[in-house]
């Protein structure tokens, strides 16, 4: 968490001077909708957690609410019990693959 | 794109760690590429989030993948799988029946090993429950390693209950969850110990019949079979011991404490063949030097990671074997000694025995049986006392209060019973929560400490308050004789104990830096201890009063008059030991300042506080008694200034009044008769002390620029000081 913490605090302040339709403009709404929506996030190790998209920043580190841990498919033991984290954030480089549910997510944004 | 195809690659598999309703219900989307894709459009250290959820919320996000945060990723870096007690049945990687002696003995010394570990304040799961045997009992076939399962489980058990009785331990101490274990609660204590019975004797007859006998050739294959029954034997009565001492704590009849003392001792017997026969085990098969979880048969060290909360200690580092003994017959010991206190009487002599046994840093299952065997479930001292009644006995003892002599026209006053039982009912709770306070470790003793300061300042004003009207009444009924101040003596008498051991404890958890030291020192010599000792003094003299009119009473009754032998004071000895501690103190103050006149005090640069924050910082919590009254950093200042002598002594007048407190001290302590360690302890720093003040008075390296040093080793409280 620290390198998240330790730099700029509070986004939004540079957003108001970007023409709307700019490349930042457009990630950022992208993003935007995405938060609050059920994401699966694959990790370097193989585990998954699957928790509410809360957080991002330019590195791609993610943090997830109400996160679960599920192991990888070949660990038979205890298996498909998943294991409550809580608030998690996963470092960007850790990221393998990133999924979102799309009863979670609205029509108009489905293929961002 | 490498990443999405590997994705795809197991998607097959993917489900299967998902539960059934997320993996019918959710219809999941990749977004890996896109999401990627805008993050890098954000800016270097924005952050895209939620109006809700912000930098605060976001630092106690665990972080994963980091080995100190992330408890999971350790079970996902192993190669091998992780069986718990079933599988590993199933899959016959463990045994449960025809168990070789060194496999034995090698899980039951495994086992005493994650028990110690567990006792000094790892979790169960990380610990005892690595042990896949403990899992499920009933599904071993063995007997001996059946029995010593239960056995541990209901050591674990008992302890667990005293300690959580006990209530003085924090999270450092001691890790109360079980994670929905079974400790072994469908079989009673009596069958688990009669199991462990059954099994000892049919081992001690393996034992005597593998025994050599005269003038026959020794088989070394018997021998060796001989030794292992023997150590298997050793363990398996350790077991049934420990156990049976326990269950002894938790009766209530008189005797089950010296019962306890006497198991403990039998139990101290059997170490040395422990110790001896460590090697017959089977050890653990990997190389442990790198940090690796040793692999033990029969323990999975990983088996409940997934149970364990998302923070947490992720790994406890389990004893060796080799110590294992040693922390035994320390435990043993400490145990032993807690069996002690049934024998003490007197409240202050208790107190005093919590406080030294404390000072041993004991371990949290000795200072909670200590606690439950002070004060037993039904409220009362020992199962026996009343709480009440050890308050009166210690006021007696005390200051001997008019109130509470039988020759008083007090003691049967209707309206004085009435003020002094309310009195004491109302010592009952702050003197318990005191006691508690002596069985937490020693860190946590001082801030507590601080916060009873306010329910003792409370009691005060109360005896206070109760000592005018019991003398008000006594004024009519005889009026030669006085209730002034004796119960406020007793309260004030622990008011200062508690003030002295807060500041006392400081220099024994290092709390303190050097350029502090003089006014820590300076409070406790010029008033803390001169408050001790002229209370100490009252209380003495009250009790003569008390006795002079005993002693006129009988003069009266009998006629005979035999010659008084001459009573040592009951409160001689601590007055004595107040005298020295104040000259220890007295000369310590000394010491720094004239040390600070040299140049030889390192002091902060002082930017955000003062001496004086500090100062108040120190002895706050002694702003909620009103007797003694705080003294405040300005007082403090103003009492010590040394321009009110004149002329002002110099640095080496005062290294030569520092010498004469130490040499003061020395005098005290010597002339003690029948010296407890802790005068020992004082006379090893007082002696150096002297000698070394000396030489600085002398101007011994009077121009070096070392600082010199404090140690602290040869007592808690007062440094030896040392000249480099």
């Amino acid at each position: 968490m620290s390198q998240m913490a330790s730099e700029n605090e509070e986004n939004g302040t540079e957003m108001q001077s970007e023409p709307e339709e700019s490349p930042y403009s457009l990630a950022r709404a992208k993003l935007e909708n995405l938060l609050n929506k059920s994401m699966r996030i694959r990790m370097t190790d193989g585990r998954t957690l699957v928790g509410l998209f809360l957080c991002t920043d330019r590195d791609c580190n993610v943090i997830l609410g109400s996160a679960q841990e599920f192991l990888k498919s070949t660990d038979s033991f205890s298996q498909g019990e998943p294991r409550v984290l809580g608030l998690a954030m996963v470092p960007g480089h850790h990221v393998v693959s990133i999924e979102v549910e799309t009863e979670s997510l609205p029509s108009s944004t489905q293929g961002i | 794109m490498v990443m999405k195809s590997s994705v795809e690659e197991d998607e097959a598999g993917w489900g299967l760690g998902i539960p059934e309703k997320m993996r019918n219900n959710a219809n999941w989307v990749d977004i890996t590429q896109e999401f990627k894709g805008a993050c890098k459009e954000l800016n270097l250290g924005e952050l895209l989030h939620d109006k809700l959820f912000g930098l605060f919320e976001a630092m106690s996000a665990i972080e994963m993948m980091d080995p100190k945060m992330d408890a999971g990723m350790i079970g996902n870096q192993v190669n091998r799988k992780v069986l718990n007690f079933e599988q590993a049945v199933k899959d016959e990687a463990i045994r449960v029946k025809d168990l070789t002696l060194p496999e034995l003995i090698g899980i039951v010394d495994t086992c005493f090993c994650c028990l110690i570990t567990w006792l000094e304040g790892h979790s169960l799961a990380q610990t005892v429950f690595t042990c896949l045997y403990v899992h499920n009992p009933d599904l071993i076939l063995d007997p001996a390693l059946k029995a010593f399962a239960l056995g541990i489980l209901k050591i674990c058990d008992i302890a667990r209950e005293k300690v959580n009785k006990a209530a003085v331990f924090e999270e450092e101490d001691f890790q109360a969850m079980t994670y929905g274990f079974k400790m072994a609660n469908n079989v009673t204590d009596l069958r688990v110990t009669g199991m462990l019975k059954d099994v000892e004797d049919e081992l001690q007859r393996k034992v005597k019949s593998t025994r050599s006998r005269q003038g026959e050739q020794r088989d070394p294959e018997v021998e060796l079979d001989h030794q292992q029954c023997l150590a298997l034997f050793s363990r398996i009565k350790f077991t049934r011991l420990l156990l049976t001492a326990l269950i002894s704590f938790t009766k209530k009849e008189a005797g089950a404490v010296s019962e306890a003392q006497k198991l403990m001792t039998q139990a101290a017997d059997l170490l040395p063949a422990i110790h001896s026969t460590i090697q017959h085990g089977i050890q653990s098969q990997n190389d442990t030097t790198k940090g690796d979880h040793p692999i033990m048969m029969g323990f999975e060290p990983l088996v409940n990671q997934r149970l364990l909360p998302p923070t947490f200690p992720r790994y406890a580092k389990i004893i060796k074997r080799e110590e294992m003994v040693g922390y035994f017959s320390k435990l043993i010991e400490r145990i032993k000694s807690v069996c002690e206190i049934i024998n003490i009487a007197n409240l202050h002599s208790i107190l005093d025995f919590f406080c030294e046994f404390s000072e041993q840093s004991p371990c949290v299952l000795s200072r909670s049986l200590l606690q439950t065997t002070f004060l037993i479930d039904n409220k009362k001292v020992f199962g026996t006392h009343l709480m009440q009644d050890m308050i009166k006995d210690a006021l007696r003892y005390f200051v001997s209060p008019p109130v509470l002599s039988p020759k008083c026209s007090l003691y049967n006053n209707h309206q004085a019973k009435d003020y002094i039982d309310s009195f004491v009912t109302h010592c009952s709770r702050p003197f318990c929560s005191l006691i508690q306070i002596h069985g937490h470790n020693r860190a946590r003793q001082r801030d507590k400490l601080g916060h009873i300061l306010e329910e003792f300042a409370t009691l005060q004003d109360e005896a206070e308050k109760v000592d005018a009207a019991l003398h008000s009444l006594l004024m009519k009924l005889e009026p030669q004789r006085q209730h002034l101040a004796c119960l406020g003596t007793w309260v004030l008498y622990h008011n200062l104990r508690i003030m002295i051991q807060y500041l006392l404890s400081g220099f024994e958890l290092e709390l303190y830096s050097m350029h502090e030291y003089y006014y820590i020192y300076w409070y406790l010599s010029e008033f803390l201890y001169a408050w001790l000792m002229s209370t100490l003094s009252r209380a003495d003299s009250s009790q003569m009063a008390e006795e002079r009119i005993l002693e006129e009473q009988q003069k009266g009754r009998s006629s005979k008059k035999g010659k008084k032998k001459k009573k040592a004071r009951p409160l001689g000895k601590e007055i004595t030991m107040s005298q020295a501690y104040q000259n220890m103190c007295a000369g310590m103050y000394k010491t720094m300042i004239a040390l600070d006149m040299d140049g030889k005090v390192r002091k902060p640069q002082f930017e955000l506080d003062s001496e004086q924050v500090r100062y108040e910082h120190r002895f706050a919590p002694f702003n909620s008694v009103v007797t003694p009254p705080p003294v405040h950093y300005i007082q403090f200042k103003e009492m010590s200034d040394l321009k009110k002598y004149s002329p002002p002594p110099r640095s080496a007048d005062l290294y030569m009044a520092a010498s004469k407190h130490f040499q003061q001290a020395k005098l005290i302590l010597e002339n003690v008769t029948s010296p407890d360690p802790e005068v020992n302890r004082i006379l090893k720093v007082a002696k150096p002390n002297i000698v070394v003040m000396k030489l600085l008075a002398g101007g011994h390296k009077k121009d070096t620029k070392a600082l010199p040093e404090f140690d602290f080793s040869a007592h808690k409280y007062f440094p030896v000081v040392k000249i480099i």
